[in-house]
């Protein structure tokens, strides 16, 4: 058998790199919709339970649930965008609050039409791979998957689209005043980032047990990812998440697997004491 | 050519100095509102109402703390359970651990939940709009995950306390009467509502006011920026501290729920739907739901939904908040300090610039 | 602006001051309005409470519609003394205050003669503060901690009316192992998640396995908040255990065992109850090594159990898991069977009767010892509980042997 250490910092590395594309939609729409989402764990949970429902209708393959997930995520993040986030955009608060008010409202729906309890997908067998290190299948298109999605946004980020994104994220007001039709782009970004969310969720729900409210810690994660890595660059994202999943893992492996969480937001903490303007763009906000 | 969304200014309205007619507008409300709530329990409800009501009154003076801390002085905190849960556990430990009596363990939390708020205000101090949410929210997460992990064994019996299951307090009375625990949060929450607008309309609530509507602005004039944000820290968690103790009284108990992210995004809730900054807003915001939500017997899954959507409606369409937007209407009707110059001033308040 | 405020608010004041006084004065109208019409005499109701929003919903609804079950099968019998029985539920949600205050609601207004509940820990110990200044019957279903019965046994008097029929922290290592001692098992492994009532679970089966010479190999509790699967699985399978307990009810047994299954294809895995008594959850592991589940009662144990099940999967289109179902079922039943020996709601009358009285339930005879604790356990006339091994078919009873 492999060595015990390696197997968990190569499942870190693995989730790690999953958890990126989540991280990646909500810093999206914290910096072009300023605004942070607290209903991206429930996109997190739509995309699972598509999974789940294909995989109950003989699809087992998160690969092919996750455009689908993607696609239904996209058309409710564009109607909460369009209802909701749009209108209210001048009072960030109660958009943020508004938000959890649709996680919750998600969650007790997904309870309603799933039912509470948990519901799982078959993982397949694991591959061997060298030395025995046992590597999650599903783990591993996972991590390309996310990994290949996230490339193509950085290009989109830098070709002429991405451009617009920059903008409105660096000064709306220039922005519109170039004439980029902002609300359209805003709706559609938020939409968009949603979808990336239930991509992960369709890949990830594998993993574990699928149950309503299983994006809680998931929206942490990638809160904590996108506040400390910032928005401006996709690969410090991904390269972010990577690292807090080897870290957690590791911290579970050396110090404690029931404080592993605990030194996870102690490390965040210091982190924050120690370089208070975060590490980039939003040290630049008027605030 | 199309713009970008109009930069429509926060609608809160200033309280410093107000012309008298807008003060007794207010105080006839509030005359209104408390004669209701002290007359109610004479229409011989049920014990239960009396208990929705006295716990509605313990979250509202919570509500109501917050506001102090992320309305009024713009610090964004989504870890208010802290001080709130702290205190609770203190009364639990103090009381039947170290065999304290009840009001020195009380004062004690009291004063604990502010030392744990002026340690999250300094910690806090060099950080701005998100960066102190998820401050916030990572130090709340710890003290819950401490409070549920951590277990000990009681004398008699051997039975763990702490954990999940939570700590008892040691009440000197048996079942107490809902009368008097109805009297005794409604006067808590008259107190502590009072003591906040006092405490906001001192100097020192001004200058709050001044550090969260333009820090640059403050520094500039030579306000120490760190010190008064940790003066907010620990005069809300102060009062968080006292909700959370009356709290424990109430219920007997403390547990990890006392301390749990759900609680720190309700007592946000309940500002923004109520109207940040206007600390009546949030104490009106968390009666009205808790009221509806708790005290009519609803189907569960109903209920969630029910307040879910009530949740967004009103924040569609009140996005400055309830009470926010009332006061809103009633000074522009007012009409003196209405108009342009309340607009420019409301641009700056609350650092609107952050989530 | 020019309008006059002075004129224009004193309107206002005027009419705000007597919608207040008609609100005061019509409020009892307004709030009592839902009230249920006081204890209609052909109806005997009983107050159920059990988490039905927020994370512990799986098993509050399991739970509801398990006491919904008993009382239609009670009524099928025909009632109590010619009165049909109902259920009235209160949703918990999970917190002490919101579980006091359902009690009280159900008291107070429903008019309930008993009560069943709760689900968690320090929900129940709420609930018992209510039952005992109400002095109303409460039977406890499924939270196990000491706590409960101990508070009985200290203070008989206050707290005389509660009844636990689930089992105890002890019994429940008891029975575990008893099962390891079947299985030949010389070395174990415990995880969980970290929270009480594991950690406790963990101390007692050390404590009482020690004495058939069965020893951890590997004790581990991850974080509830952001649990790690990976590093405990991996851990645990290193330590190389004859079997894995996984000591979480609920969602996490699933995950973790998952994580298991890939690491150590090989390794047997003990549920002690919950999510994995799914046929569905389980069906979604591998089955290269046994997975066993322990549970109250199951098909094949009685003909009671086995009606049961069938009843419950013919209702609910899915058989029962064996824990958060089958306990309150077995509570509501053995509550009516009082009732009906009593021949009263009465918890003066009733009370006494719980005491001395044998009740049969799905799970088997139930009897209460001074401290209204009913006895799990391996003595001849005890409820035994049993444990099944899932495997293509479903799942099959291995102990206690038939």
């Amino acid at each position: 058998m492999a060595s015990p250490l390696l197997q968990v910092l190569l499942d870190g590395l693995l989730a790690g790199g999953t958890y990126a594309l989540m991280a990646a939609g909500m810093a999206l729409i914290l910096g072009v919709v300023k605004v942070i989402n607290l209903s991206h764990g429930a996109f997190f949970t739509l995309g699972a339970y598509v999974a789940y429902a294909l995989a109950a209708r003989g699809v087992e393959s998160p690969i092919a649930a996750a455009p689908l997930a993607a696609v239904i995520a996209f058309a409710f993040g564009v109607f909460l965008g369009k209802s909701f986030v749009n209108p209210v955009r001048s009072h960030p608060f109660a958009l943020t609050v508004g938000t959890l008010a649709f996680a919750l409202l998600f969650e007790q729906a997904a309870q309603m039409v799933w039912g509470p309890h948990p519901l799982s997908i078959d993982a397949g067998a694991p591959w061997i791979g060298p030395g025995g290190l046992v590597v999650r299948r599903w783990g591993v298109i996972a991590f390309f998957s996310s990994a290949a999605l996230l490339g193509g946004l950085k290009w989109l980020l830098s070709a002429r689209p991405g451009l617009s994104l920059r903008l409105i994220a660096e000064d709306e007001e220039i922005a519109g005043s170039l004439g980029m039709d902002v609300e359209t782009i805003r709706y559609l970004t938020f939409g968009g980032a949603c979808a990336m969310a239930a991509a992960a969720g369709a890949l990830l729900s594998p993993s574990g047990a699928v149950t309503p409210t299983m994006g809680r810690a998931p929206l942490l994660l990638s809160l904590v990812v996108v506040i400390v890595a910032g928005m401006d660059s996709v690969a410090a994202i991904f390269l972010l998440s990577i690292g807090l999943g080897i870290l957690g893992n590791a911290c579970a492996w050396f110090l404690s697997p029931q404080w592993s969480y605990v030194a996870l937001l102690a490390a965040v903490c210091l982190l924050l004491s120690a370089r208070p303007a975060g590490i980039v763009a939003l040290a630049g906000r008027r605030d | 050519m199309r713009n970008a969304a109009p930069f429509r200014a926060p609608k809160v309205s200033l309280r410093g100095g107000t012309p008298p007619a807008r003060s007794t507008w207010r105080g006839g409300w509030l005359a209104a509102g408390i004669g209701l709530l002290l007359f109610f329990p004479l229409s011989s409800p049920d014990a239960f109402f009396l208990d929705v009501f006295t716990t509605g009154f313990l979250l509202a003076a919570f509500a109501a703390s917050w506001d102090v801390v992320g309305g009024v002085s713009g610090q964004t905190t989504l870890g208010h359970a802290l001080p709130f849960g702290t205190a609770a556990y203190a009364c639990a430990l103090l009381t039947s651990f170290a065999g304290w009596p009840l009001p020195l363990a009380v004062g004690a939390a009291v004063l604990l939940a502010a030392a744990v708020g002026a340690g999250i205000g300094t910690l806090s101090a060099p950080l701005a709009g998100p960066f102190v949410a998820l401050l916030t929210l990572a130090l709340g997460e710890i003290a819950h995950e401490v409070a549920v992990g951590h277990t000990f064994f009681s004398g008699p019996g051997g039975y763990a306390w702490g954990g999940e299951g939570g700590i008892p307090v040691a009440l000197p009375w048996r079942d107490a009467s809902p009368f008097s625990s109805y009297y005794a949060a409604l006067g808590f929450l008259c107190l502590a509502s009072f003591g906040m607008l006092r405490f906001l309309r001192s100097e020192a609530g001004l200058i709050l006011r001044a550090v969260a509507g333009s820090p640059i602005t403050a520094q500039a004039s030579g306000v120490p920026i760190a010190r008064f944000k940790r003066l907010a820290f620990a005069v809300g968690s102060a009062f968080a501290g006292a909700a959370g103790a009356g709290f424990a009284l109430h219920v007997g108990r403390a547990t990890a729920t006392d301390l749990s992210l759900e609680l720190s995004f309700q007592a946000a809730t309940f500002a923004a739907v109520g109207g940040r900054g206007t600390i009546v807003g949030p104490v009106v915001a968390a009666l009205v739901l808790h009221l509806l939500f708790q005290g009519l017997s609803l189907p569960p899954s109903v209920r969630v939904l029910l307040y879910a959507l009530t949740l967004l409606l009103v924040l569609r369409f009140f996005p400055g908040g309830v009470v926010g937007t009332a006061r809103d209407l009633a000074s522009r009707l007012g009409g003196k300090e209405g108009g342009r110059s309340r607009r420019i001033r409301g641009r700056y308040r609350n650092g609107e610039g952050a989530p | 602006m020019t309008v006059d405020s002075g004129t224009l608010l004193r309107l206002p004041r005027i009419l705000i001051r007597s919608a207040a006084l008609f609100l005061s004065l019509s409020s009892p109208a307004f709030f009592a309005a839902p009230c249920v019409a006081a204890g209609s005499s052909d109806t005997l109701k009983i107050g159920v409470l059990a988490p039905l929003s927020g994370p512990y919903a799986a098993g509050g609804t399991s739970f509801a519609q398990a006491a919904t079950l008993a009382v239609e099968q009670a009524n099928a019998e025909g009632g109590v003394s010619g009165q049909r029985v109902t259920i009235v539920v209160g949703d918990t949600q999970g917190r002490v205050d919101v579980a006091k205050s359902e009690a009280l609601r159900l008291v107070s207004r429903e008019k309930v003669s008993a009560l069943v509940g709760a689900y968690l820990s320090e929900e129940t110990v709420g609930v018992m503060e209510v039952a005992a200044a109400e002095r109303m019957v409460l039977i406890v279903p499924v939270a196990a901690t000491a706590e409960i019965t101990d508070k009985v046994r200290q203070e008989y008097d206050r707290y005389r009316y509660v009844f636990r029929v689930g089992y105890s922290l002890p019994q429940w290592a008891e029975r575990i192992a008893a099962f390891l001692s079947d299985r030949n098992v010389a070395r174990y492994a415990f995880v969980g998640a970290g929270i009480r009532w594991n950690l406790e679970l963990g101390e007692t089966l050390e404590r009482i396995a020690a004495p058939r010479g069965i020893t951890p190999a590997y004790t581990a509790f991850y974080s509830p908040g952001n649990p790690a699967f990976d590093t405990v699985a991996v851990a645990a399978a290193a330590a190389s255990p004859d079997i894995v307990i996984l000591a979480d009810p609920g969602r996490n047994s699933v995950s973790f065992l998952k994580r298991l299954r890939e690491t150590a294809p090989t390794l047997p895995a003990l549920s002690i109850g919950g999510a994995l008594g799914d046929a569905r959850l389980a069906a979604s592991v591998p089955l290269s090594a046994p997975v066993y589940v322990q549970a109250a009662a199951w098909r094949g144990v009685s003909p009671a159990a086995t009606a049961y099940v069938e009843l419950y999967e013919h209702r609910y289109g899915a058989p029962p898991v064996g824990y958060s179902d089958t306990l309150p079922f077995d509570a509501v039943t053995v509550l009516v069977a009082a009732w009906r020996k009593a021949g009263s709601v009465e918890s003066a009358v009733v009370v006494p009767v719980l005491e001395r009285g044998a009740f049969p339930g799905v799970a088997g005879t139930y009897r209460f010892d001074a401290a209204h604790q009913a006895l799990w356990g391996t003595g001849p006339g005890a409820l035994q509980g049993t444990f099944v091994r899932w495997e293509r078919g479903g799942a099959r009873i291995v102990f206690p042997p038939r």
